[in-house]
């Protein structure tokens, strides 16, 4: 598989009154052709202004991308001019939002928003733009699409109208999904309905997917790749199985820890992660986790560690201990 | 489970809210059945874990118990007195026994307001510590101490706190009173995962502290699972199975818990490989026009004419297990995994 998005030192900054906050500081990854990665982390890790950060969505001022590189199929699109951007926006890849309730036009019909992408990156009428909406909208479940597509938003439920944002990303047949917690306002039986259609259609379409949550829960049974975000850096990055049966950051495995499970003994307590994340407004010269970390030793509160191979040649953590023997790694 | 003491009875509780139309003449032209008959008994010292999808009402039910929202019928015994029927004075010292915790950390603590003037408002109200200044300020100090904040924080103003914290004064506003009984409306769903485990944690400790009963509202449910010693499931403004926690994830009967469980996404790649799931059709109907006989029907795998014909029964199918499934007893043995 060929690396179809690959970036490089992401760095996105937002200046307020406080001062600067490193919202994303210097992040690398890749995502290959067909594959599906996970991004997790807590509200205000980064995960979502990374993403808008390679789309150019940050909102400049007060945002700005800082530094990095970003190449999707070859090409950098953080130094892109906006004509070419918009050619790949939209149509090579597409974003879903986390808010299906408000990321709508409310005084424009379904249909119309819909057909939207699809009218502008291809060189097609408005009966055929119509009809490749009713097939997407049918395609997602949407019963009745034909009759529903000169409904409003604010006819449809919340299910639905997450249904049809992903039927508006989909459209163009995009090579990258981006899915920004595309479930997290949903309900537990409506989710898994949305989680199940998207894993189809990825297989169906060979798209690569990039599923930000902040529920470590969800993503295990649909991604190939997980990043952990914490502070602003990817802390660890793993295949999805090698996370779960053996995560290595102290942050990664506090977080699964603090998760109960419905298969497990319920008189287990729950470990939580004391303290708070932090605030950003300094790029710390340590390690962003050192001040809730059980593990952490002298050398964490001196050096900020990068992401240094363990347990093989796919798994990264971000962590000069070892949290399986409490001791630094050599 | 051993035979307690019941705490707290709900007996065929309904709150409908009307739609109106027009302003001078306005006139009803229909009713959310947001509750729509409920019954169940909450034990001392128990948690009774009450869950569903948003829009059940499962809040509304919450809030009917503690007569914020006045029952549109049905009763709610609490120490020997029907809540329903008691107003002003007599309401309000019954109110010293049941608190509550409410979901959104950031808008249920008045902004202008120190903390310490939060947590001992109901003090004030209850005319507690009435003249003692320096009582009630020690008092605000062994709150804030109990639910793990620094009482040095008291002179501190909300938006001064992070969300978990905030949640954490909360706690503590509800505890100023030492009520027997505590409903907890959805109290970490806005928080973030590290900080969920926190409070959950806290909540535990209290209860085993001070010897609280909790009815633990959520649509997390593994965090109900982990936390409630039974679980109530609500679909529509009815319950539709009542157990003990583990016969309920273990031996679910109603084929919409049988749902909701499969729709649970484990934190395990290995298991989500194998998993089968029970994918739902469709949307919850509206409350305004639940459809006839069984609520779930219209979603329902199982349904067979007489679901459209007949409201199911509310009925103990095991002993401690009630299940409103006319087929219950067959898909005892039908479990998903």
């Amino acid at each position: 598989m060929s690396d179809l998005l690959d970036v490089r030192g992401l760095e996105t900054q937002f200046k307020t009154r406080e001062g600067i906050v490193h919202a994303v500081n210097g992040i690398s990854f890749k995502v290959k052709e067909g594959e599906t990665l996970g991004v997790v982390g807590e509200s205000g890790c980064g995960k979502t202004v990374s993403m808008m950060s390679l789309l150019r969505l940050i909102p400049s001022p007060p945002g700005k991308v800082a530094a990095g590189e970003a190449y999707f199929d070859g090409k950098d699109l953080l130094k892109m001019d906006n004509e070419q951007l918009r050619h790949i926006r939209g149509s090579k890849i597409s974003i879903v939002f986390q808010d299906p309730m408000t990321s709508f036009n409310p005084v424009l019909t379904i249909g119309k928003q819909t057909a939207e992408p699809f009218l502008i990156h291809n060189n097609v009428s408005q009966e055929e733009a119509k009809d490749r909406a009713i097939r997407y909208l049918e395609l997602v479940g949407i019963p009745n699409a034909a009759e529903r597509y000169n409904d409003y938003p604010h006819q449809f439920s919340g299910g639905m109208r997450q249904r049809v944002m992903i039927a508006m990303g989909l459209i163009c047949e995009p090579r990258l999904l981006i899915g920004d917690e595309p479930t997290t306002a949903l309900d537990v039986t409506i989710q898994a309905q949305i989680v199940e259609l998207v894993k189809k259609l990825r297989d169906d379409l060979g798209m690569s997917i990039i599923w930000i949550t902040h529920d470590l829960g969800i993503i295990a049974g649909m991604v190939d790749r997980v990043n952990v975000m914490y502070g602003g850096y990817i802390i660890e990055t793993a295949p999805v199985k090698g996370l779960y049966s053996q995560p290595q950051h102290p942050y990664t495995i506090g977080l699964l820890g603090s998760l109960p499970r419905m298969d497990e003994s319920v008189d287990r307590r729950l470990t939580s992660i004391d303290g708070l994340p932090p605030t950003l407004l300094e790029k710390p010269h340590y390690c962003p986790f050192e001040p809730r970390c059980v593990y952490a030793v002298e050398r964490c509160r001196h050096e900020n560690p990068p992401l240094m191979p363990v347990d093989g040649d796919e798994h990264f953590s971000a962590c000069w201990v070892n949290p399986r023997t409490g001791k630094e790694h050599k | 489970m051993t035979q307690q003491e019941v705490i707290l009875k709900v007996e065929n509780l309904y709150k409908h809210f009307p739609i109106k139309k027009g302003i001078i003449f306005s006139k009803e032209v229909g009713r959310v059945h947001a509750v729509d008959g409920i019954s169940f008994n909450i034990y001392d010292g128990e948690t009774l874990g009450l869950v569903g999808e948003s829009g059940c009402g499962k809040s509304t039910a919450g809030r009917t118990i503690l007569q914020l929202h006045r029952p549109t019928s049905g009763s709610v015994w609490f120490q020997g007195e029907d809540l329903s029927k008691l107003r002003g004075e007599k309401l309000r010292i019954q109110r010293r026994e049941m608190q509550m915790i409410f979901q959104d950390p950031y808008a249920s603590l008045n902004p202008r307001m120190t903390v310490s003037q939060i947590i001992s408002e109901p003090m004030e109200i209850h005319n507690l510590y009435a003249g003692q200044a320096q009582l009630r300020k020690a008092r605000v100090a062994e709150l804030l101490e109990l639910v793990g904040l620094n009482p040095a924080f008291a002179s501190r103003y909300p938006h001064e706190f992070s969300g978990g914290q905030r949640q954490r004064i909360g706690v503590a506003r509800a505890l100023a009173l030492e009520p027997k009984l505590i409903v907890c409306d959805e109290p970490i769903s806005a928080l973030d995962v590290s900080i969920q485990a926190q409070v959950v944690n806290l909540l535990e400790d209290l209860q085993e502290e001070l010897g609280l009963t909790y009815l633990f509202i959520a649509h997390d449910l593994s965090m109900v699972r982990h936390i409630s010693d039974r679980v109530a499931v609500m679909y529509l403004g009815i319950i539709v199975e009542l157990a003990d926690r583990n016969a309920l994830y273990k031996q679910p009967m109603h084929p919409y818990t049988k749902a909701l469980l499969s729709a649970v996404p484990f934190p395990d790649p290995f298991v989500e490989e194998t998993r089968k799931r029970i994918i739902l059709e469709g949307d919850v109907p509206s409350p305004v026009n639940p459809p006839s006989g069984c609520r779930f029907r219209t979603r329902c795998s199982y349904a067979q004419p007489i679901c459209t014909a007949e409201q199911p029964e509310f009925r103990e199918v095991v002993s401690g297990h009630f299940v409103a499934c006319h087929f219950a007893e067959q898909l005892q043995n039908d479990t998903p995994v």
